[in-house]
Parts: C-alpha cells; sequence; structure tokens
C-alpha cells in the first residue's frame, strides 16, 4: 500500500501557523509578484474565490468578502515544508518517504497489514500536526493513483474523515471512483478528460478502470495512459522513485514588477538571478556545467510573450557566483534586441555536479579553478546571518555590483508576511 | 513499523550538521599533528538548545508579564511542540486569537494561565472557548548588561 500525505492549503497554513487570528477567517495567497491566488483556506473557497485567478480579477470579491490576502513569502513555505517531510522522515523512516511536492509526500507501506493502516494514517496526521503546526491530510491506496483519490475524497469531508482515508479494498474503491470525475483523477488534465466524455463517453473513474490497456495505450497517451488505468485497477505502475534531496537543475525566474525596457536594467535582474541560484547551488554543494538565460518580452493580448533564450557550456564545473555573472551577462548582452518591453526573465543552472568533484582540466583556461569558494561561503555567511535592512528586505547585505543599487524592476510583494522562522529580526512576538 | 518508529522519543533529533572538513587542523607551523587527535568541533548551542528540530521554533518576548520567571522584554523563547504538556510549565498558548506567554496550571477542577507579574490576572481558562497550547517553552535566552 501506498500513502500520501498532503498539507491543507499549505502556504495558507503556513501564514496561519503565527496570526492565530486568522484561524477560520478566509484568507488567500498570491503568487510570483502578486499575480494569481495559488493558495486559499477553505472559508475562501466557499466564497467563491477561483483558484489562479489574478488578482485584478478578484479584487472586488476579495474586500467584499472581507478575505485577507497574502503575497508569497517562500522562504517560511520552504522551512514548514522542510519540517513537516523531516517528521514524516523521523516516524516512518527515511526510506519509505519520496518527497513529491513542496506540500506533498508518499510514504511506501508495502509491507505493512491492512488492518492498521487507518490507525497510521490518524497518527502521522496527529503528529505533523502536533510536531509542525501543519494540517495535513492522509489518502491510503494500494496504488499511488488511488492513494491521491483517496487523499482528496479524505479532504473533502474533513469532519467526517478526519482528514484520513484508506482505500483497502475493492468495494471502498469501487465507490470512491465512481463518484469521481475523470477529470479529477491524478494524471487526467483538462484535455484528456473533454477527450474522455466528448468521445467515449467515460465520466467516472470507475469507467475509465474498466476500459483495455490497448485503449489506454492507444487514446491515452500510450505507456503514460496504460500505466494509469493499472493504477486505477489497483496494480502498482508508479514505483516510488529515489529522493531527490539534490536538484538536477536550479532555477530562478521571476516576473518583472513593471515593464522593463532597457538593457542595464534586465541586466541587473538577470545578475540577481544568477546570485540567488548560485546560492542555492552551493547550499546542496553542487557545481554546474550548464548555464542558460531568457528574457521574455511582453506581447499585447498574449498571456505568453516572445521568449528569447540562449545557453553555454562550463568546460569547467563552477559554483562562483562571480564566473556565473560574468557568462550570464554576456549571453543577455547578444539575447537583448532594444524595442519591445520585458516582462519576465530567468537563469537556469544544469548539468549539476558534486561541488568536491570539479577537477582541473588539462584545457583549463584558468578561470574557474576557483579558489575562491572560501570567499563564496564568507558571502553565503554574511548574508544569510545578518539582519536586513527593512527598506531593502528581500536583498542581501553582500552583492556583486552588476545586480544593481536601485532595482526599479523587482517583484511586487506588497503584502509578504515576516519570515518568522529563518531570520532573527522577524521571530513572531508574544505577551 | 513498529512503536519504536512511533514512540518519537528516542534518537538526537537536534541541528548538529557538521562534515568531516570543517574541523579546523593543521596549522603553518608544522606542529598541528599531534594535536589534531584531540581536535573537536567546539560546542554548539544547538545541541544543547535544540532537541527536536522539526518541532522547535523561536518566539521574541514582548512585555514583562513573565518578569518573575526571569523572562523579560526582547529575550528568545525556544518552543518545542513536541514536548508534552505538563502542570507547571511555561507555554505559549493561544487565547482569543492572541499569542500569549503564560505559567500552565491545572488542578482537579479548572485550569489556569498565570503570569509572573502581579500587575496580570490570572487567566481562568473556564471562561474561553477557544484556547489552544502553541507549545512548551524549553529555553529562554536573556543577554547580560
Amino acid at each position: 500500500m501506498k500513502a500520501i500525505v498532503d498539507c491543507n492549503n499549505f502556504y495558507c497554513s503556513c501564514e496561519r501557523l503565527f496570526v492565530p487570528q486568522l484561524d477560520r477567517k478566509p484568507i488567500v495567497v498570491l503568487s510570483n509578484n502578486d499575480g494569481c491566488v495559488i493558495s486559499r483556506s477553505d472559508e475562501a473557497k466557499t466564497s467563491g474565490v477561483q483558484m489562479g485567478v489574478p488578482l485584478f480579477e478578484v479584487r472586488s470579491l476579495l474586500q467584499q468578502e472581507g478575505i485577507t490576502w497574502f503575497s508569497s513569502n517562500y522562504e517560511l513555505y520552504g522551512d514548514l515544508s522542510w519540517r513537516v517531510m523531516e517528521t514524516l522522515r523521523l516516524l516512518m523512516g527515511e526510506a519509505r518517504v519520496e518527497v513529491y511536492s513542496v506540500d506533498e509526500a508518499f510514504i511506501d507501506l508495502d509491507d505493512m497489514g491492512t488492518e492498521a493502516l487507518a490507525a497510521l494514517g490518524l497518527s502521522i496526521r496527529e503528529r505533523v500536526e502536533q510536531w509542525t503546526g501543519i494540517r495535513v491530510s492522509v489518502g491510503v491506496g494500494p496504488t499511488k493513483t488511488l492513494a491521491k483519490l483517496a487523499n482528496r475524497l479524505a479532504k473533502k469531508d474533513k469532519l467526517r474523515t478526519r482528514c484520513v482515508m484508506v482505500l483497502s479494498d475493492l468495494p471502498a474503491i469501487e465507490t470512491a471512483l465512481r463518484k469521481t470525475a475523470v477529470g479529477d483523477l491524478w494524471g487526467i488534465g483538462r484535455r484528456y478528460a473533454r477527450k474522455l466524455q466528448e468521445q467515449w463517453s467515460i465520466y467516472d473513474g470507475w469507467q475509465l478502470a474498466s476500459v483495455s490497456e490497448e485503449f489506454a495505450h492507444a487514446h491515452l497517451g500510450g505507456v503514460v495512459g496504460k500505466r494509469l488505468v493499472r493504477e486505477l485497477r489497483g496494480i502498482p505502475s508508479k514505483e516510488m522513485e529515489e529522493e531527490r534531496t539534490q536538484k538536477k537543475m536550479i532555477a530562478t525566474t521571476r516576473m518583472f514588477g513593471r515593464k522593463v525596457y532597457a538593457l542595464t536594467e534586465i541586466k541587473e535582474a538577470i545578475a540577481t538571478y544568477v546570485a540567488r541560484a548560485a546560492e542555492k547551488l552551493r547550499r546542496q554543494y553542487s557545481a554546474a556545467t550548464e548555464l542558460s538565460v531568457f528574457i521574455i518580452a511582453h506581447e499585447e493580448g498574449s498571456r505568453f510573450g516572445k521568449a528569447y533564450s540562449d545557453h553555454c557550456i562550463l568546460t569547467n564545473p563552477s559554483a562562483d557566483t562571480g564566473v556565473l555573472l560574468h557568462k550570464a551577462l554576456a549571453l543577455v548582452e547578444t539575447l537583448y534586441r532594444s524595442g519591445p518591453a520585458y516582462k519576465k526573465a530567468g537563469v537556469l543552472l544544469g548539468g549539476l555536479v558534486p561541488a568536491s568533484s570539479r577537477q582541473a582540466s588539462l584545457f583549463d583556461q584558468g578561470e574557474a579553478t576557483d579558489d575562491r569558494a572560501g570567499l563564496m561561503l564568507a558571502i553565503d555567511n554574511i548574508n544569510f546571518s545578518l539582519p536586513l535592512q527593512s527598506a531593502s528586505r528581500h536583498d542581501s547585505i553582500l552583492r556583486f555590483a552588476a545586480t544593481g543599487t536601485n532595482r526599479a524592476w523587482k517583484m511586487k510583494q506588497a503584502r509578504r508576511s515576516a519570515r518568522y522562522t529563518t531570520r532573527w529580526r522577524e521571530l513572531p512576538v508574544v505577551h | 513499523m513498529d512503536s519504536k518508529h512511533l514512540s518519537g522519543q528516542a534518537a538526537y533529533r537536534g541541528s548538529k550538521d557538521f562534515t568531516q572538513q570543517q574541523v579546523r587542523s593543521a596549522n603553518a607551523t608544522g606542529f598541528g599533528a599531534a594535536a589534531d587527535d584531540y581536535m573537536e568541533r567546539g560546542i554548539d548551542l544547538n545541541e544543547e538548545l535544540i532537541r527536536n528540530k522539526p518541532a522547535t521554533y523561536f518566539f521574541r518576548m514582548k512585555g514583562d508579564a513573565m518578569k518573575e520567571a526571569g523572562i523579560f522584554e526582547g529575550d528568545v523563547l525556544i518552543v518545542d511542540r513536541s514536548v508534552p504538556l505538563t502542570n507547571g510549565r511555561i507555554i505559549v498558548a493561544v487565547l482569543n486569537g492572541e499569542l500569549l506567554v503564560r505559567r500552565f496550571h491545572k488542578n482537579f477542577s479548572s485550569a489556569f494561565l498565570i503570569p509572573e507579574n502581579n500587575r496580570y490576572k490570572t487567566i481562568n481558562l473556564a471562561e474561553f472557548s477557544d484556547f489552544v497550547v502553541w507549545g512548551v517553552i524549553t529555553y529562554t535566552i536573556h543577554p547580560q548588561g
């Protein structure tokens, strides 16, 4: 059996942890740059706020219903996510836990008897809430897909299920699948959902579980579709993955706070993203061998805009902000065309290798032998430990000059809460 | 799954996190080697103050409600949510949506939040319906001077 542990309205729960006045009040959290709603409390859902709507569309509804909104506070969410996952690892053993996203983890329960699962699910939920203050739901089923389904049903009726649901026998699975629309199953997107309904009159999960594997292979994206149907029938086909604690790629991308035209401003932004990405790189003791940069121009009437991107290979893997900056800025200069307004930029560091495996190569140009690891460590330590001035509270103290001083392009975070768990100056206050 | 996994109180779960490379050893005099055998990492306060890292949070004290207990404005409070509440412990409580630091006391019939400053009133929890224990305070840090 597999379980999935999923935090309830995770970002909203994080916002409430140190502000108990917000308990049972409607709140929402917005995406980067205060763009769209990405997390809603149950009360906000009841008030009719939809997932993913842009702030400007929903602003009057928020006001009218007295819904509090927050900018996203990724330092807080990241720390609380680590606490939840660490609690699961300590409770269940590291080998059983596969972190699936910031607020979800699969747990391998293959060697456990089914009788104890409900009690185990409950004790997982209680332990995580007791230790971290974050509420979770637990879904258990013979496959990951059915565990996801169980979790969804547990969340739908929190009072009755106490946020735990186990689908272990066929009648329970059949009932659950019958009352779930195909579009609400894990792995079925909107497009496939419509196709299933319109072309084959397959509306619920039970109908989908009854199709042949050949049908799934032919019409639902080949192997992926076949696996999905097997999973619905209780045959594990998506196995537990080894946990990737070290990322294989690091990306830093942001929307600008306003339209940006000038190359100098774009270079500052790119330099800031490089510095941020390099910091993440060093935190996991990696070095990059590939660097790519993209900028996206604003296009009237289009949500996406035109993207320009380029990349380069680093012959010597590096985690040195200076080295990476140099390369990234050269790339932006070739990408940049004057004229259009740009709205977003990003940096990707790929081909990551352990920092310790770097070797001086025979063809070393002398650029990245990286005797500056000590300097980087010093910079990181200072930036992490020093309290920040409130005026520039998203910025680091020690920065490369290329990252600019004015930073008018920086994104909007009008209502970000304090970083309660990662900054001395921002600790929650008690009386 | 056995009871050991669920009891959760067995091993150290603090924040000790270091590698051999971080231990400073050899020095320029060449006499480093003998002393290396006795080289230690130095004392890490986290080891003493944080027994269970994922459950440990820091707060900042505001006001003087607990001054007789030696907790003053500006002190750092360390709260371990995995520590079970027992009678007489100082806790962070949620009352009427507010975070309060008080001593928890319970007798056969009722429970109280007791300030350590006679200018403040003892709170009888029977009068409140939405009292929640946020966590038990395990250490407080107070600067001298």
